[in-house]
């Protein structure tokens, strides 16, 4: 299992060490920051020299490091780190250098928590919650009493839910966001289209509700009534813990005894029928080695009613720019040579609407003549109420012991933020 | 300068600062673009280019690509001011690698920066090019960069530049530079007077004389003059002595070119290198605390050792030096304990006697397991040099008991060793066998093949060995875990020679094929294959096993190997014959010996001796080892020689028959570079006779007469004063200087072509400077040893402005070493009728009357007794012939009596010159050297 743990900033300094066995001694981290974190080659998240593996997640410049001498399960080191980072967000907001640096002492509070001898025990955020806090020392009187609450809660059946939860309004909240992956090629194929889907939900309950939740899914769909067209078909989907799969695999309904608070339900994928929001048509032409001219044009594909925000357009310029000239109607474009890029930005745009930009780039001679690679270009954009893989949410049921009315939400968005790519 | 560019401190400022690389990346796509823009709209002055290239040269520096500002570099070189020169010379040496084409555009500006007069500039374009070094720039500019190093008025620290800078094209280039044609020159510059620019001439000569041996001779005597002056005399400044030793850094360059020559055979040299060496020895006899004293003492100290190696291995000079050595290798310092290490392995690859290494084989041997790789591996080679008959087993018995700890990085090489040494200093065949088969099975995975082929070639050729080899062999591969190249060994010579020891109780046939066939299951196809064969050969000779042989080959016939597959068809074919065939025992006979062959070993050990650099003047191993290698680079010169006559072959491929001839791979001996040397040695000067009608008739004089002046010029005068008693002649050499100037870099020399025969001198190096309008006289010692014809060669060089070389014959003839007889007549005809007219030189020739129309007999006579021989009267009864009598003293073939007769006729205008002497070779060159003074001009 996970002998050690450490995370490293970027330049390799050690922020968190911590050792489980006695297999390894402290200086192995050396030899993660020479293999790994200075050695820019490395691409894969797994190295492993000799009998020892490193397991790494790069988040906001940390490396978060997990090491093992024996044959651990990747798959379980990997989602130990990825939680990790989760309760970290859930504990300061956000995981960076600053933010480590600052909570060092939580964090080792919860990694000897969370590890017994290598072994990750109880990772659940609303029950360490309850007993490492970042607020002062209650009373030991109280700390006995909840103390023993906490040993029925962690060995319960329901360990993410304390019993005595109460709400004056019974509410629930559901959040579907996408995001859209796209590349596009020159001709106008699409390469590579998907929607990396998921579904927040923030519950105010009381008691110990149980919930039946119901989507637009295709297996479910075909199931019950044939014919239905607008029904997704989803590749796969995750489920958070609460999630009681016994029932999915039967009958694939959707039950849970939603934790307090927010969690996320569930996370899925789809690659098929994805309605892309925004349409790119790009024209660029390279006048001998003196000049690139552009013209970019954006459709926007979808009902009238919505619209998209935030659009951001990024055309890239060759790397030997000088000047360049853009004109655009809509939105504002400027040329950031610090990226090498022309960024067009548009406030909003409306369902069906079509905006088009015309730039110029001049160029410099070079000593070695290289070249253009055409990067391809970058949109990012949010679109409310709607999502692209076509997912609804089509019901969600509460049922308590006491029967009280519960407020549903449904809320959509579907967003791309550095994978929407259309190459020229 | 740089602290002004306040641009370029904020942007260096604002890139140290970034906390990510993305933002690093940021900041400098952004400032890139902002230079672009610059530089595209141009009307930069030279402030503005100084620091834009800056930026792009701080940005190359940390990696990122750059593809502009180059032209802007170049422009930069042109600049006037130092500060934009220097920006932009830096920019070129780092931003253009050899082949850009940008290189071009330079070339021009560096020559132009290499004219001026300003040093700094001189030394900014010295440096691009040493830095840049492309072939194409080296062509270009070779030429002014030695322009600078020999021109009188540049600085001593552009010289010290150029010379490093030449270096560094000849390391890269050789082609490029006429080492052979500037030899001389570069040469006298070792005279300078400044330290700084010996050291870096000497490491420049260095390089080009391990090339270019004898068109750099002249630097010997240069080379022991500036160490003498250096150890003996103390002449150096004091900002040149480090830590008390006088610039050991050139000491050390000096000893080592030293060693790049064969010993001298000058005496006067040799008394003094001997000086020199016995006083840095002396210096290092206490040792003092300080460390960087200490360093740079024992720098010098191993240097000299190594050469007084090379000098002569007899010399007191080197047992003590042996005693030093022994007690440096026990020393506390690894540094020392190595240099002793590796000096004694020079000196037992020299050496005549391995006496005085033996004596320290202990400490040697526990060398070996030194905390320090390198000290082992220096112990290891020791070991292989020192080893001979005596302490073979000895030292291949530790070395065996060490393979089993050794590094892994060592092992391959300790393999080859021990098998050389054991099979060289062989006591025994069984201690051969012993030793070879133990060392497979210790260390099977580093024993190359060439290991196992050469036991099983000897053990063939070998009849004593055959059956003591298969029953060792046999216990060998009883062990557990045999490795593969035993178990070919093994099956080799079980197939061979099994028979022989198949009627010992524990070695029956069952019981060898049952051990080999259990190995087999672990090999790898070629063994396999080989285990096949020697199953075939116990078919023959072992019927009683025949049967599990045969299912063998019955498997076999069905693996997937087509080799394994083949053979066992074929295995299964032959051996199912009838038994009364004999085809199967014909196929079988006992293996032929093999014919000799020089062991593959050596080849393989040589290999791996790649040196760079610098090349070793010697190689480890045995005093033979090392002349056989002076032997076949002494062959490949001459080889090359030949070659070159008729342009036949490249070197290389010469050297490749050597090696192949010689049996050893001589991929590590130095080849000449193709321009031969000894065809340039041409250059040398001794086939480049000063000639003019003056010189010829000052020397013919000379050689009749004792004293006067044997070359006159402009700048010099040159003359002779002589004394010769019996084979001893002094000759003193009077050279003046006749112009207002110093001559600098004076160098005489003395070349005589059959040193067998004459041998020349100087009492003592001659001084390097001869003051204005002043004299230097020079004592040269000659000594006739036998007959001679050739007279020595003086060369004179020197420097006033330019460098002069003015080489002249030296009137040292063989007459010169006459004596007179006194003889009467009767003595006088019966000896020339005993001599008999066989051995008799005679010529007839013209003679010119004076102007009186008489026979200038006095000055016949005069040149007659010039030439030492004792002119008789009353012998002869015409008054007008001349009759003369002498004897040669020679130190070698002893006394040699002539006698001569002159007969000049005035009617005739003719004269007819007789000469006898006991050897007939005398006779000829005394008629010879008579005739000429006296014949008509």
């Amino acid at each position: 299992m996970i002998s050690a743990f450490f995370i490293f900033n970027q330049k390799g300094e050690v922020l968190i060490s911590r050792l489980y066995r006695t297999d390894f001694k402290r200086s192995i981290a050396d030899v993660f920051r020479i293999q790994v974190v200075s050695n820019s080659d490395v691409r894969s998240p797994i190295i492993t020299l000799g009998s020892t593996s490193f397991f790494h997640v790069r988040i906001n410049n940390l490396y978060v490091v997990a090491v093992t001498k024996t044959n651990a399960n990747a798959a379980l080191v990997f989602e130990f780190c990825y939680r990790f980072i989760s309760i970290c967000k859930a504990y300061f907001g956000k995981v960076d250098e600053e933010a480590v640096k600052n909570n060092f002492v939580v964090i080792y509070e919860l990694i000897d928590e969370i590890n017994d001898f290598g072994y990750p025990q109880n990772s659940e955020i609303d029950t360490l919650k309850t007993y490492i806090t970042t607020e002062s020392i209650v009373s030991t009187n109280i700390a006995a009493e909840e103390s023993s609450k906490i040993t029925t809660q962690a060995t319960g059946a329901i360990s993410w839910r304390r019993a005595d939860v109460r709400y004056k309004k019974n509410e629930a909240f559901v959040d579907v966001i996408e995001n859209v992956n796209l590349s596009m090629s020159a001709k106008g194929n699409v390469l590579r289209a998907d929607v990396d889907g998921h579904i927040q939900m923030r519950a105010y309950l009381t008691g110990t509700p149980e919930c039946k939740f119901g989507l637009n899914d295709k297996l479910v769909i075909d199931k019950n009534d044939k014919g239905q067209s607008d029904a997704v078909e989803l590749d796969d989907c995750r489920f958070h813990q609460c999630v009681s799969l016994a029932e999915f695999d039967a009958d694939r309904t959707i039950s849970f005894v939603p934790p307090d608070g927010e969690f996320e339900l569930m996370r899925y994928r789809s690659t098929s029928n994805v309605k892309l929001p925004l349409r790119v048509i790009p024209s660029v032409t390279e006048v001998g080695t003196t000049q690139v001219q552009y013209t970019v044009i954006v459709k926007a594909n979808f009902n009238n009613k919505l619209s998209a925000t935030d659009v951001v357009i990024r055309i890239p310029t060759p790397l030997n720019t000088t000047t360049t000239e853009c004109k655009a109607p809509t939105g504002k474009a400027k040329y950031v040579p610090a990226e090498n890029v022309i960024i067009w930005k548009i406030a909003r745009l409306q369902g069906g609407a079509e905006c088009s930009i015309r730039a110029t780039a001049d160029l410099t001679r070079t000593t070695t003549r290289q070249v253009w690679a055409r990067p391809p270009i970058d949109v990012d954009f949010q679109v409310l109420m709607f999502t692209a893989s076509g997912l609804i949410v089509r019901f969600l049921k509460v049922f308590e012991k006491s029967n009280y009315q519960s407020v549903k939400w449904v809320r959509y968005l579907t967003k791309a933020s550095g994978n929407y790519q259309i190459r020229f | 300068m740089a602290t002004s560019m306040r641009g370029l401190t904020q942007f260096i400022a604002d890139i140290r600062g970034a906390r990510v690389k993305e933002l690093e990346e940021k900041r400098i796509n952004k400032e890139m673009a902002n230079i672009r823009k610059k530089f595209k709209d141009g009307n930069l002055d030279g402030y503005q280019r100084k620091k834009y290239v800056a930026k792009i040269i701080f940005t190359y520096i940390l990696g990122y690509k750059v593809d502009i500002g180059h032209m802007e570099a170049v422009n930069l070189i042109a600049s006037p001011k130092y500060s934009e020169k220097q920006i932009g010379y830096l920019a070129v040496t780092l931003l253009m690698h050899e082949n850009s084409d940008f290189l071009r555009l330079v070339v021009n500006s560096i020559r132009k920066d290499l004219d001026s007069n300003n040093e700094i500039d001189n030394c900014l374009a010295l440096h691009a090019i040493a830095n840049v070094g492309g072939s194409e720039m080296a062509e270009a500019l070779v030429e002014d960069v030695h322009k600078l190093l020999i021109s009188a008025t540049s600085q001593s620290f552009v010289k010290k530049k150029a010379a490093l800078t030449l270096l560094r094209l000849y390391r890269k280039h050789p082609e490029v530079i006429p080492a052979a044609e500037w030899a001389l020159r570069l040469v006298s510059i070792m005279d300078d007077q400044d330290l700084g620019v010996v050291v870096c001439v000497t490491s420049l000569v260095m390089a080009l004389a391990q090339d270019h041996l004898d068109a750099y001779a002249v630097c010997y005597t240069k080379a022991v003059d500036r160490l003498q002056r250096l150890v003996i005399e103390h002449e150096y400044s004091a900002t040149y002595t480090y830590y008390k030793v006088p610039s050991p850094w050139l000491q050390v360059k000096l000893l080592r070119l030293l060693q790049y020559y064969p010993p001298t055979e000058d005496q006067t040299i040799r008394t003094i290198l001997h000086q020199v060496l016995q006083t840095i020895m002396n210096n290092c006899a206490e040792p003092t605390r300080n460390v960087q004293h200490n360093n740079a003492q024992h720098a010098v100290l191993f240097e000299a050792i190594g050469l007084a190696i090379h000098l002569d291995t007899g010399s007191p000079l080197v047992s003590n030096a042996a005693v030093l050595l022994a007690r440096f290798i026990s020393s506390k310092e690894t540094n020392v304990r190595y240099l002793g290490l590796d000096t004694l392995a020079h000196l037992a690859a020299r050496a005549d006697s391995l006496e005085p290494i033996k004596r320290h084989q202990n400490t040697i041997i526990l060398s070996l397991r030194d905390k320090d790789i390198s000290v082992r591996r220096r112990a290891l080679d020791l070991l292989y040099s020192m080893c001979d008959i005596d302490n073979s087993e000895l030292i291949v018995g530790e070395l065996l008991r060490y393979l089993r700890v050794a590094d892994y990085a060592l092992r391959e090489e300790m393999v080859l060793k021990i098998a050389i040494l054991t099979e060289k200093y062989a006591s025994s065949y069984k201690w051969y066998v012993d030793t070879i088969l133990q060392l497979i099975s210790t260390a099977g995975e580093h024993v190359g093949d060439e290991v196992w082929y050469r036991v099983v070639q000897i053990v063939t050729n070998t009849e004593d060995l055959q059956h003591y080899a298969a029953k060792v062999a046999f216990e060998h591969l009883k062990t557990p875990s045999t490795h593969e190249s035993l178990v070919k060994v093994g099956g080799y010579i079980l197939g061979e020679y099994g028979h022989l020891i198949a009627n010992d109780p524990g070695y029956s046939p069952l019981e060898q094929f049952q051990l080999l066939h259990s190995k087999s299951q672990f090999c790898v196809a070629a063994t396999r294959a080989l285990l096949l064969s020697t199953y075939v050969k116990w078919v023959n000779v072992f019927p009683e096993i025949k049967p599990q042989l045969l299912n063998i080959f019955d498997r076999y016939r069905h693996v997937l190997d087509a080799e394994l597959q083949q053979r066992a068809c074929e295995y299964y074919t032959l051996a199912s014959r009838p038994d009364e065939d004999d085809f199967l025992q014909n196929i079988c006979e006992e293996m032929p010996p093999f014919p000799p062959r020089v062991s593959a070993l050596l080849g393989s050990l040589n290999k791996k001796q790649g040196d760079t650099g610098d090349k070793r003047t010697w190689i480890h191993g045995g005093k033979e080892a090392n002349l056989d290698r002076d032997a076949t680079k002494r062959k490949t010169l001459n080889m090359n020689l030949t070659n070159d006559d008729n342009t036949s072959a490249p070197p290389s491929s010469t050297d490749d028959i050597i090696s192949s001839l010689a049996g050893l791979n001589m991929t590590s001996t130095p080849t000449p570079s193709p321009a031969n040397p000894l065809v340039s040695s041409s250059g040398d000067g001794s086939l480049h006779l000063s000639v003019a009608p003056n010189i010829d008739r000052w020397y013919e004089k000379l050689t009749y007469s004792g004293d006067g002046v044997l070359y006159e010029d402009v700048q010099i005068q040159i003359g002779l004063k002589s004394r010769y008693q019996g084979h001893i002649g002094q000759v003193a050499i009077y050279m003046g200087n006749k112009v207002d100037a110093s001559l600098s870099s004076f160098t005489a020399t003395v070349k005589v072509d059959d040193t067998e025969a004459l041998s020349a001198s100087f009492s003592k190096i001659p001084p390097n400077v001869i003051g204005p309008r002043s004299q230097s006289q020079q004592i040269l010692q000659v000594e006739c040893k036998k007959m001679f014809s050739t007279p020595p060669i003086l060369t004179v060089s020197f420097l006033t402005g330019s460098h002069q070389t003015t080489s002249i014959r030296l009137p040292v003839v063989l007459t010169k070493f006459f004596e007179h007889v006194k003889l009467e007549a009767a003595d006088f005809f019966e000896r020339w009728k005993l001599i008999g007219n066989e051995r008799e030189a005679q010529s007839i020739f013209p003679v010119n009357l004076t102007s009186s129309g008489q026979l200038d007999l006095n000055k016949y006579r005069a040149v007659i007794s010039g030439h030492r021989l004792n002119v008789l009267d009353g012998i002869d009864p015409n008054p007008n012939n001349l009759v003369a009598a002498g004897v040669l003293h020679m130190s070698v073939e002893g006394k040699v009596g002539c006698l001569l007769r002159l007969e000049p006729n005035r009617e005739a205008k003719l004269c007819r010159l007789t000469v006898r002497s006991t050897s007939g070779d005398v006779a000829k060159e005394v008629q010879k050297l008579i005739q000429k003074p006296i014949v008509a001009a």
